[in-house]
């Protein structure tokens, strides 16, 4: 028996999705324990191994692969609670951290603050020690200087440094010297080297890059060391790997020394999941957002690629690393309700987690949160909260509302619930807009995949107010992003700078260098144990015309660089030029500079499959499990709805909105204005009422 | 007449916004000056087809409120003589232009036989002709002494490049990199033409029509209620420019008398002192966008940048003041008469609406540096970008924004990256830091000035220098102190030092001089004394704010030694015992 896992650790959940040989994929969920999350993920493998009848060491050696995607990192910065950081850099230019080359991004808002720097000005100390433009020496390095900052560190109670000095991309020996007295005078603290790190010229993102790796260093870190150490107590044998930013996986000993590369690690499997379920139906475009107990995560894909960006910003701090495009608000079924100055009613993005949690779940919360509204206007079952495991109090949920919303509005508890699930829908959409109207993109024209626990409960209503015709809820939308890890690759992204103007290449050390990258992502594929036939590299190539100072980065065949075929390839750089920016200098002949080769390494992992079941008709009266009174928003009242068990609706199935559909852990809301059709992948398709013309081709003829 | 769909209406709002952004990405990435690539001044826009405003990305805002009326005078320029794939050019400062230095880019966008759109840009040239290598010729009495004019005139007729147009105005421009910058220039014109007609090809003309009118009609509302919430009133402010390049001591006084009439606001600058017979000038539209961007930053930052917008705004600049300057003057200064123009706008409107007008700006004093690269043996251009911004003034609730600079720019213009700077000029930098006990104090501080420092690495250098705020700080509001104030000087390699006037030009100057420019800070709001401890405790330990500015301005005592606040000193100084 082999066995691959994807797990994802939320704010509140951690999900779990089960691949056994050719079994049914099997979807777990426990409680986050946010102090280590660690903990809540050995709670999952305890779990799996009962209902298989296994123990956990059982369990733990036929594991074949833990992909896993953490948001560890991603808080720490999100919270400013990452590492106490020192920073070391050259004398004179201490600020550039704190100034982001001078620039309010809101030119007009005068009430608008730069963000506080990761690292105040006393702890960046600046060095005497300087290299020139191509690296000389212009002064060595002030190693007692140095010596006295780090003992500054020291008492400063430093945990991680970063070291960044001028024109080091260049040259990295001066920041090898000091990285040396880091080590000796102060052995336990995290180091971050730039021109280790990324050794590519533009001072300002490097000294960011590399702080921010500092700054999430130790947590990473001391979290991965508790993580194995647990794996390996259970006696698990097989691969652990991270979910990296940009979509790919990545193992430990990599995410180790480069943790900012995991800044997106939770989110970053959804749209890449999104992708796997729409183009069941024939898009390559979609919408992916994704509702959990603290955030919501919106990204848009368009021709079949996730939008990956290699400018990016975390909390408006530069990352100069590739990342998927994706926007996070601080909306989940645990945001808070609460009312400002103005007396309006909020949500978020305060969060009551999973510790205490929604007042409903009786573990000592006391503030009202979007759950428990949920829970009011019947979207949620007292008794059948995660297939009856945690029994929720409405009482307990109805007393917070009417003492913190209900009572100061003067409304009755329903009203306030009400509100509350208006209002998170309404940030919800904003969150979408960010990704499409912002960008110019029209979302009535994507189908959207609603995840997440708490997404398709909401989703409808994000879909109303945006006008959306249609969106899909996967089977495994409630661990959307475990699933969306087991079907990611493995991604080794190499770069080596190799300047030269296009016509006096030196083809063979060109072939040389890709030879030698190709061979370390082979190296590393083999670790992973990835056979040849699964292994793929793709070749870019970052040009530029003579005196410009950015490169276009364009795919290029290996076989094209072999044959040393420079036509094709400077070709290939004009079309590109002029696709990207209006204009290419061919007719000119204006001469090309080659600046930096990429080589990406990829290895296919197994992706799980879709079984397809037959169409049984469309009468779902054999998964009806009762009715119950649900608020329906376009009517503004309870009304008494019919509720069915998604565990038994089959292929074919015409729900009529509204109605709410259970699954042990997540529940549907279809509103007044949708109805939904049950494919046969065992999600859940829903269209606006009268608009079956917007259902995917694949379903239309079921629906006739 | 379709109707308006109030989902598709914001689907245009913020695709036009998508267009002139990606224009804008498109231009950074492919220019090849520095003062494109690397500090963005320049802006990009799209028109309709009679030049009204649909959407702008304003990196350098003072460019920006020309683009449309030279879209306008063009419309009319040209008539019916408007061809697909026509490209033109335009920089001339007495038809519209703003400053001779930024050239404008116009491509007509056709559907079928008819213009139904224009993509623009504009970005300020490393050299535009002229007596003076990169232009700002502080001895220029008339137009001609300071650049080439180009009137609107097409490069590429019918998609034919006019080979002869394009050699006459290049054989008057000492830079090659200038004809490339504009080449990318008409690339980022063709990046928007695209992305309109992707827009029409969805939606249709008619709908297109449609909606950019309910737009407008929108974005005019907003900007109304905004106006709504001035009392009714006229309210006085001036401000004074202290040297015009040529004359020492001859001052010219701005007058603007402000009338806000329910959903109406007036700028009157009748009174305004005659212009002066030196650079030191304004045109009309960089003073009306000077008055517009500063009048932006009191209103809702969220409205849209179209016609809309500047409806309910009228501007009166009478012609032969030094804000509106007449014919043949020369005008390359105008764009940064915008600190003192902002500043008159914000004594006359501090009193009537005191929590939305900041204190103020640290104004711009700039260097320009030409000269020969040793190391490659070629001509290089660059304006000392980060050497320019000093602190934004605060405003009551927030403190300035630090290092964000003139509010010509209000953070828009990048500091060139410093490695970046050391591949692209000759020169080593030594410093470039916050500077301290820059901020005017207050119970908000102003921005943080910086100091820069670098070492030249060329011989025989040119260095133009402009600006002002040498000798009138950024003004405190409410108790509020008043900023540092802005230096520029020279040490030369014999150990000379120099300080040059704010308007000067050096030349000759040998490699091995160190330059060393001072960007002061902004202007505080409300009584020092009422800032938080803690606050003030913190800045002393980052050395921003010194132990002494801290005892003496701030009333808060702390021990050097120990690096603690002194609470009962402290309590001694605030109370009225220091």
């Amino acid at each position: 028996m082999t066995i691959r896992i994807g797990i994802d650790v939320g704010g509140t959940f951690t999900d779990f999705l089960v691949l056994r040989d050719d079994k049914d994929p099997q979807i777990f969920k426990v409680l986050s324990t946010p102090a280590d999350p660690s903990i809540g993920l050995i709670n999952g493998l305890t779990e799996i191994a009962a209902s298989f009848d296994l123990k956990l060491g059982e369990l733990a050696t036929s594991i074949d692969t833990i992909v896993h995607g953490t948001t560890v990192t991603t808080n720490a910065v999100l919270t400013h609670g990452g590492a106490r950081t020192g920073l070391l850099t050259t004398e004179g230019v201490r600020d550039v951290l704190q100034m982001r080359r001078g620039i309010r991004e809101e030119q007009y808002n005068n009430r608008y603050t730069n963000v506080p720097p990761l690292v105040p000005r006393y702890l960046r100390r600046p060095i005497k020690g300087r290299l020139n433009y191509c690296g000389e020496t212009l002064r060595a390095l002030d190693v007692e200087g140095a010596l006295e900052a780090i003992r500054v560190f020291k008492r400063e109670g430093i945990e991680a440094v970063a070291i960044c000095f001028m024109n080091s991309f260049a040259n990295p020996q001066q920041e090898k010297e000091a990285a040396e007295l880091v080590r000796t005078e102060l052995p336990g603290a995290y180091l971050t080297v730039s021109s280790d790190f990324l050794p590519s010229i533009r001072f300002y993102d490097r000294v960011s890059s590399t702080v921010l790796n500092s700054y999430v260093g130790p947590k990473l870190s001391s979290y991965l060391d508790r993580l194995r150490f647990r794996l390996k107590e259970i006696e698990f044998g097989g691969i652990l790997l991270l979910m990296q930013s940009n979509g790919g996986v990545m193992a430990p000993g990599v995410a180790r020394d480069s943790p900012a590369r995991t800044l997106l690690s939770g989110p970053a499997a959804g749209p890449g999941a999104g992708l796997g379920y729409v183009r069941l139906h024939g898009y390559e475009d979609c919408i992916t957002v994704d509702m959990g107990g603290t955030s919501f995560d919106a990204a848009l894909v368009r021709d079949g690629k996730p939008i990956v960006v290699t400018d990016g910003e975390i909390n408006r701090y530069r990352i100069a690393l590739p990342m998927l495009d994706i926007v996070t608000i601080g909306a989940g079924g645990g945001s808070i309700g609460w009312i400002d100055e103005g007396g309006l009613l909020r949500l978020g993005p305060q969060s009551a987690g999973a510790d205490p949690g929604p007042v409903c779940y009786g573990k000592g919360g006391t503030l009202p949160t979007c759950t428990d509204a949920d829970l009011i206007l019947g979207y949620l079952d007292a008794d059948f909260f995660a297939g009856g495991k945690i029994r929720l109090n409405k009482d307990a949920a109805a007393g917070a509302i009417e003492g913190h919303i209900a009572r100061p509005l003067n409304m009755s508890v329903e009203e306030a619930a009400a509100g509350m699930y208006r209002v998170i829908n309404t940030n919800m959409a904003q969150g979408v807009r960010q990704i499409t109207v912002k960008r110019g993109f029209d979302p009535r024209e994507f189908p959207l995949v609603a995840a997440g626990g708490a997404g398709p409960l909401h989703s409808c209503m994000i879909c109303h107010e945006l006008e959306i015709p249609m969106f899909i809820v996967p089977r495994e939308s409630s661990i959307f992003c475990a699933a969306g890890m087991l079907m990611s690759d493995l991604q080794h992204d190499f770069v080596r700078s190799f300047v030269s103007v296009f016509e006096h290449i030196e083809w063979a050390q060109l072939n040389a260098v890709i030879s030698e990258m190709m061979q370390e992502g082979a190296e590393l594929l083999r670790q992973e144990n990835i056979p040849e036939e699964r292994r793929r590299f793709v070749l870019n190539l970052d040009c530029r015309y003579l005196k410009q100072y950015h490169e276009v980065s364009f795919p290029v065949a290996l076989e094209t660089v072999r044959r040393a075929d420079a036509t094709s390839i400077s070709e290939a750089f004009h079309a590109e030029h002029l696709k990207m920016y209006g204009y290419s200098l061919e007719e000119e002949k204006a001469p090309v500079e080659l600046i930096n080769v990429r080589l990406r390494a990829v290895g296919d992992t197994e992706k799980p499959t879709f079984a397809e079941e037959a169409c049984v008709g469309a009468d779902p009266e054999d998964a009806l499990k009762g009715r119950r009174a649900v608020y329906v928003p376009e009517e503004r009242t309870l009304q008494d709805v019919a509720v069915y068990d998604g565990h038994r609706t089959r292929c074919g199935h015409n729900i009529p909105g509204p109605a709410i559909i259970e699954q042990v852990n997540t529940t549907l809301f279809i509103s007044s204005s949708y109805d939904c059709l049950c494919d046969c992948y065992g999600s859940f398709v829903t269209y606006r009422k009268g608009q079956e013309d917007r259902l995917p081709v694949t379903l239309q003829e079921m629906k006739v | 007449m379709s109707e308006v769909d109030p989902i598709l209406l914001s689907v245009y709002a913020r695709s036009f916004k998508s267009t002139t952004d990606e224009m804008s990405i498109s231009l950074q990435k492919t220019t090849r000056s520095p003062i494109l690539c690397e500090a963005k001044d320049f802006v990009t826009g799209i028109y309709d087809a009679e030049g009204n405003i649909l959407e702008q990305t304003e990196n350098l805002p003072i460019l920006s409120f020309s683009l449309g009326p030279v879209c306008k005078y063009i419309v009319d320029y040209f008539g019916d003589k408007i061809y697909p794939g026509d490209v033109i050019f335009h920089n001339d400062v007495f038809s519209m232009g703003n400053q001779n230095n930024d050239v404008a880019v116009y491509k007509p966008i056709f559907l079928d036989d008819r213009v139904v759109a224009w993509s623009a840009c504009k970005g300020h040239q490393a050299d535009i002709g002229g007596a003076v290598a990169g232009g700002y010729n502080p001895n220029a009495t008339e137009v001609w002494q300071e650049a080439l004019r180009i009137p609107p005139v097409k490069v590429c007729e019918r998609g034919e490049l006019r080979k002869d147009v394009w050699d006459l105005i290049f054989a008057n421009i000492r830079f090659d990199i200038v004809q490339h910058d504009l080449r990318a220039q008409m690339g980022s014109c063709v990046v928007g033409e695209r992305c309109i007609l992707r827009l029409l090809e969805k939606y249709g003309l008619e709908c297109f029509e449609t909606h950019k009118k309910a737009l407008f009609e929108a974005t005019r509302r907003m900007m109304e209620a905004e106006i709504g919430t001035i009392p009714n009133g006229e309210y006085r402010g001036e401000s004074t420019i202290y040297f015009d390049g040529r004359n020492q001591d001859r001052h010219y006084q701005i007058r603007v008398k402000i009338t806000v009439e329910d959903r109406h606001i007036k700028f009157d600058y009748t009174g305004t002192d005659a212009q002066s017979n030196a650079f030191v000038n304004g045109t009309y539209t960089s003073s009306a966008s000077a008055t517009i961007l500063t009048f932006l930053q009191m209103v809702n930052p969220d409205i849209p940048h179209n016609q809309g917008m500047v409806e309910p705004i009228e501007i009166i600049i009478p012609e032969g003041t030094i804000l509106n300057a007449a014919f043949p003057a020369a005008t390359t200064y105008g764009n940064h008469l915008c600190p003192p123009n902002a500043d008159a706008i914000a004594r006359a409107l501090a009193p009537v609406v005191p929590d939305r007008v900041t204190a103020g700006w640290n104004h711009l004093l700039c260097s320009l540096t030409t000269g020969v690269d040793p190391r490659k043996d070629d001509k290089y251009v660059d304006i000392c970008f980060m050497g320019l911004k000093g602190g934004s003034g605060a405003l009551n609730g927030v403190d300035g924004y630090d290092h964000i600079g003139m509010i010509d720019a209000s953070g828009g213009l990048l500091d060139q990256d410093y490695e970046m700077f050391e591949q692209q000029t000759p020169h080593v930098l030594v410093k470039h830091e916050y500077l301290c006990d820059s901020a005017g104090a207050g119970q908000w501080r102003g921005g943080l000035g910086v100091e820069t420092i670098f070492e030249i690495g060329s011989d025989n250098t040119q260095l133009v220098i402009f600006g002002d705020g040498d000798v009138e700080p950024a003004f405190g509001l409410l108790g509020g102190g008043k900023g540092s104030l802005n230096s520029i000087s020279v040490r030369y390699p014999d150990g000379r030092e120099h300080t040059p006037l704010p308007l000067d030009l050096l030349t000759g100057v040998p490699k091995g001089t160190v330059y060393h420019q001072v960007a002061g800070g902004g202007g505080g709001y409300g009584d020092p004394h009422k800032r938080r401890k803690n606050e003030v405790f913190e800045e002393v330990r980052n050395e921003v704010i010194s132990v002494e500015a801290a005892r003496d301005v701030y009333g808060v005592a702390v021990d050097r030694q120990i690096l603690e606040i002194d609470q009962a000193a402290t309590s001694l100084l605030r109370n009225g015992g220091g």
